[in-house]
């Protein structure tokens, strides 16, 4: 294999850090506004609330993809935000704190997903996909954008992508995949512990 | 998109002045002074400490060493459940440092049972020092708790667990100069007991977490 191909192939795998989401003057900027925002000025906070959810929504796109989750992540991150806008201490860095509580709700939202709108789509998404007789769903498709994802084994990426992204059961999943439905959950929660670990690791 | 903005604006609007936490460290801190200071006067409030402790302090190296490996676990255990309870403050490395300082300090009885600090003896026995040790934990562990409650743990349980082994240890490391001295005796009656503290706090503080929209 030839070295430009070797390097493109090794930038699409890499993962993307936190710090690419965020500058040092964002993280500046952040800090002042947030302390403006405890004192109770409304419009930087607004402001910052606009730029923080702009930045969530990047990586959080950036690392499971486009998928219906991430709006519903990015607006439960900001509630977060404003419920612990009183722990943010000044005399620290403000990106550890911002996707301390991304981290934890982009995990608490993956392992909440499944409502009967999801269901109802990844079972129109099956038909499709069915129908066309194609290995991967449009959805499926979509997780090739989700870098974090794409950094799990194929057996975990397959075990959460059914059943928390594309909704199905566990039950329904084992069917998909020829296994157990206690295999099926076991994957699922080695999957969610993986890529709390990489989100963990990317943003140490 | 416009939910997002909706959602901005009922933020930012009429936004209340809040009170920036305090450090976590000096909480932290506080809460262990206050709560040694607590449990050195309870104990001794039912009963004297073992009559010959302060001079096998003095005199010997090796359990004086004990005693400050001890001391220094439970204010990084305390240290770590705060930061716990503020995102993003408590890193991996010292959360594994906690771990490790706390395991040496308890692995240290593990090996008093075939190589004790002192030598193994009755005196200064206390009749109910496990029960002791449960109770005089339980106050600081909830203290500790109601706390942390009032910052932001992201992972509930996790603080609850530290908050109580940080609680639990206290009189456990304390009985070790109340009462008497045998690595068996201290391993079942003072650190499993302030061990088990640590699961209680968590079984009682998580439905009070739960309470928290986190």
């Amino acid at each position: 294999m030839e070295k430009s191909a070797i390097t493109s192939m090794a930038q699409l795998c890499r993962m993307p850090l936190a710090s690419e989401d965020v500058s040092g003057n964002d993280e500046e900027r952040w800090s002042a506004l947030m302390v403006s925002a405890q004192s109770g000025n409304e419009p930087d906070y607004r402001f910052l609330l606009g730029e923080l959810s702009s930045c969530i929504s990047r990586y959080l796109y950036r690392r499971f993809g486009a998928h219906h989750f991430i709006e519903d992540c990015v607006q439960e991150t900001l509630i977060a935000i404003h419920q612990a806008r009183h722990t943010y201490d000044a005399r620290r860095r403000f990106r550890p704190w911002l996707f301390a509580i991304v981290r934890h709700k982009a995990i608490d939202m993956l392992r909440r997903q499944r409502s009967q709108q999801q269901l109802a789509t990844a079972q129109q998404e099956l038909r499709m996909t069915d129908a066309a007789g194609q290995n991967i769903s449009p959805m499926e498709e979509d997780l090739a954008q989700g870098q974090l994802l794409l950094s799990l084994s194929p057996q975990y990426r397959e075990a959460i992508t059914l059943t928390k992204i594309l909704g199905l059961s566990n039950a329904e999943a084992a069917a998909r995949l020829s296994i157990s439905e206690g295999a099926v959950k076991v994957r699922v929660h080695r999957a969610i512990s993986k890529l709390k670990q990489l989100l963990e690791a990317e943003t140490a | 998109m416009k939910d997002r903005d909706e959602l901005i604006s009922a933020l930012s609007s009429n936004l209340q002045s809040v009170r920036p936490a305090a450090n976590a460290n000096a909480i932290a801190l506080l809460w262990l002074l206050a709560s040694v200071l607590y449990v050195v006067l309870i104990t001794h409030w039912f009963g004297p400490i073992r009559a010959n402790a302060l001079t096998q302090l003095m005199s010997v190296p090796r359990f004086s060493l004990e005693m400050i490996v001890g001391l220094a676990a439970i204010t990084l255990a305390a240290l770590a459940a705060f930061r716990a309870a503020i995102p993003g403050a408590l890193t991996p490395r010292f959360r594994t440092f906690a771990a490790f300082v706390m395991l040496v300090w308890l692995g240290g009885y593990v090996l008093g049972l075939v190589d004790p600090t002192l030598e193994p003896s009755i005196l200064g026995k206390r009749d109910h020092c496990y029960i002791e040790t449960a109770l005089y934990a339980l106050p600081p562990a909830m203290i500790a708790c109601y706390l942390c409650r009032r910052l932001y743990p992201l992972k509930p349980v996790n603080t609850a667990l530290r908050c109580g082994l940080a609680a639990g240890m206290i009189p456990a490391l304390y009985m070790q100069v109340a009462c008497m001295y045998i690595p068996s005796h201290i391993l079942l009656f003072h650190i499993f007991p302030g061990l088990l503290i640590a699961v209680l706090t968590a079984a009682v503080a998580l439905p009070w977490f739960a309470r928290l929209r986190l």
